[in-house]
């Protein structure tokens, strides 16, 4: 079979955008003023974060899950909730919904848990 | 054995080589020595040129056992198995089959270390070949467990953080320069024994700067121009073009991810993972998909019932399978993470990762070398003039 001389000129074309995409991006938004950080710095309400930032950033998710299933299965309260992190990211829509968007990972918490 | 035989004028010596004909023979080759050197195969080749044709030298040599002709010939890696010329062999003797056995042979010959090449080429070894990754990955993620998630300034969701960012760059970075240097070694010599097998035999012409000849190397392979000609293997061309272009288009973005950290065009602000609809993501997906649906294809086309079936050798089906296996656990691991089932994705993700390793350090023993030497090759055959001749084009010959 013969394949079409279109073929290869098309197949660079589609390798190539996603870099000339990037680079496109990066030159239109070169020297641009960055109206606000991607994410809203916490309000400095308490000492610092339940955990150590850098963990939190992968791990947040699994405390969540961990104080929820001793909250509802086990019937221990603790210090740590919902109402914990709302203190210090006042913002739900700067804070979480921020990477979350970024990624299309949705959140199931604010389905039922109000964080305004 | 030495064997005088009257060439042209003068007379030489020749030193057969019997390793390398039973390697040839266990390779493939096995109908070899039905050939009795009619040459339909080197008139039936649409990618013979014309002044040094192939493959009715090739196979006498390997008849003899003349091992320093054959790992010095461009000829053998000219020939993309199109199997014009095994299917109209009127003694059945597969020169096809025997080319990719010479070849793979060559490979054998060229590598450094010699045992790696032996080794790559044998299913014995397998277990040991990834193990030895496996076993390698596994004391890094003992020895930094837990992983310390280093600071970084930009937002980098690394995929896989069971490992530091660094040591899985510095651990895929020095066995990639390891694999290199023994591909560059082995083109190195390839190119040195193919000139001086040409400057023995009084051909010393050049019609091509290196340059150039690079270039339009490299046209045909992105082309596909020379699979473009087979008429025996029709999916031939169809089935690579899938492969090269989804490997291509996954090494791009791999090359984007892994330095996502440190290039300027990433914003600062949030480097990785990409969202589903990103342009990176796009392609590696549909790169995933192209090199699943080539292997699928090359696999299909081995496996049919055909009159003229192709020899399948171990290295073949082990190319194919390592190349599968990372496409296969690739999606694996990405279906796996959007799942969000914790343990699983990493477990395919360190599987994923372990063929990716094999694949890439045993690249210059592997069929896969190919990649190296048949672009040297074609290189060579465009800087000494040794082209396909100007008599054929795509649809045949023009002339009656």
């Amino acid at each position: 079979m013969r394949l079409k001389a279109a073929v290869v000129p098309i197949a660079a074309l589609v390798i190539l955008f996603p870099l000339g995409y990037s680079l496109a991006r990066s030159v239109f938004s070169w020297g641009a003023e960055r109206g606000q950080p991607f994410l809203a710095k916490p309000e400095t309400k308490s000492a610092g974060c339940v955990r150590d930032n850098t963990w939190m950033r992968f791990h947040h998710m699994d405390l969540l899950k961990q104080v929820r299933d001793e909250a509802v299965r086990e019937g221990k309260r603790g210090n740590i909730g919902l109402n914990t992190c709302r203190e210090c990211h006042t913002n739900r829509e700067r804070f979480c919904n921020e990477c979350h968007n970024a990624v299309n990972l949705h959140v199931d918490c604010f389905r039922c848990h109000y964080y305004p | 054995m030495h064997v005088s035989v009257g060439c042209m004028s003068d007379a030489q010596r020749i030193a057969p080589d019997g390793d390398f004909l039973r390697g040839v023979l266990a390779a493939g080759g096995e109908d070899l020595k039905k050939c009795f050197q009619c040459a339909t195969c080197s008139v039936v080749c649409e990618l013979s040129g014309d002044t040094a044709p192939f493959p009715r030298k090739e196979m006498i040599w390997a008849q003899w056992g003349l091992k320093d002709r054959l790992v010095a010939d461009p000829d053998v890696w000219l020939c993309h198995q199109c199997n014009d010329c095994s299917t109209r062999c009127p003694r059945g003797a597969r020169p096809g089959d025997v080319m990719a056995a010479v070849r793979r042979e060559t490979v054998l010959y060229y590598a450094v270390p010699a045992f790696l090449g032996r080794w790559a080429n044998d299913p014995k070894f397998v277990p040991l070949l990834l193990g030895v990754p496996a076993v390698l990955l596994g004391l890094l993620l003992l020895g930094t467990y837990p992983p310390a998630l280093g600071p970084s300034k930009k937002l980098v969701f690394s995929y896989w953080n069971l490992l530091p960012h660094w040591v899985l760059m510095s651990f895929f970075g020095l066995f990639s320069l390891l694999a290199f240097l023994a591909v560059v070694g082995g083109v190195v010599r390839f190119w040195r024994a193919m000139k001086s097998a040409d400057e023995r035999a009084g051909n010393t012409t050049v019609v091509k700067p290196l340059a150039r000849s690079a270039g339009a190397a490299l046209k045909r392979i992105l082309t596909h121009d020379d699979f473009a000609v087979c008429t025996a293997e029709r999916w031939r061309a169809v089935s690579h073009f899938c492969v090269l272009y989804g490997f291509l288009a996954l090494f791009v973005v791999s090359i984007w991810v892994m330095t996502a950290r440190y290039n300027p065009l990433v914003p600062d602000d949030f480097a990785y993972p990409f969202s589903f609809w990103s342009p990176w993501r796009m392609l590696a997906n549909l790169g995933g998909v192209l090199l699943t649906a080539g292997c699928v294809l090359m696999i299909w086309d081995r496996l049919k019932d055909r009159p003229h079936p192709v020899a399948s050798t171990f290295s073949d089906w082990a190319l194919l399978a390592a190349l599968l296996a990372v496409a296969l656990t690739g999606f694996l691991s990405e279906a796996l993470h959007y799942a969000r089932m914790e343990p699983h994705r990493q477990i395919a993700y360190f599987i994923h990762l372990v063929f990716v390793f094999a694949l890439l350090i045993y690249l210059p023993y592997s069929k896969l070398a190919h990649l190296a030497y048949r672009a040297t090759a074609m290189v060579y055959a465009e800087h000494t003039g040794r082209t396909r001749g100007a008599t054929v084009t795509h649809e045949g010959r023009d002339h009656p």
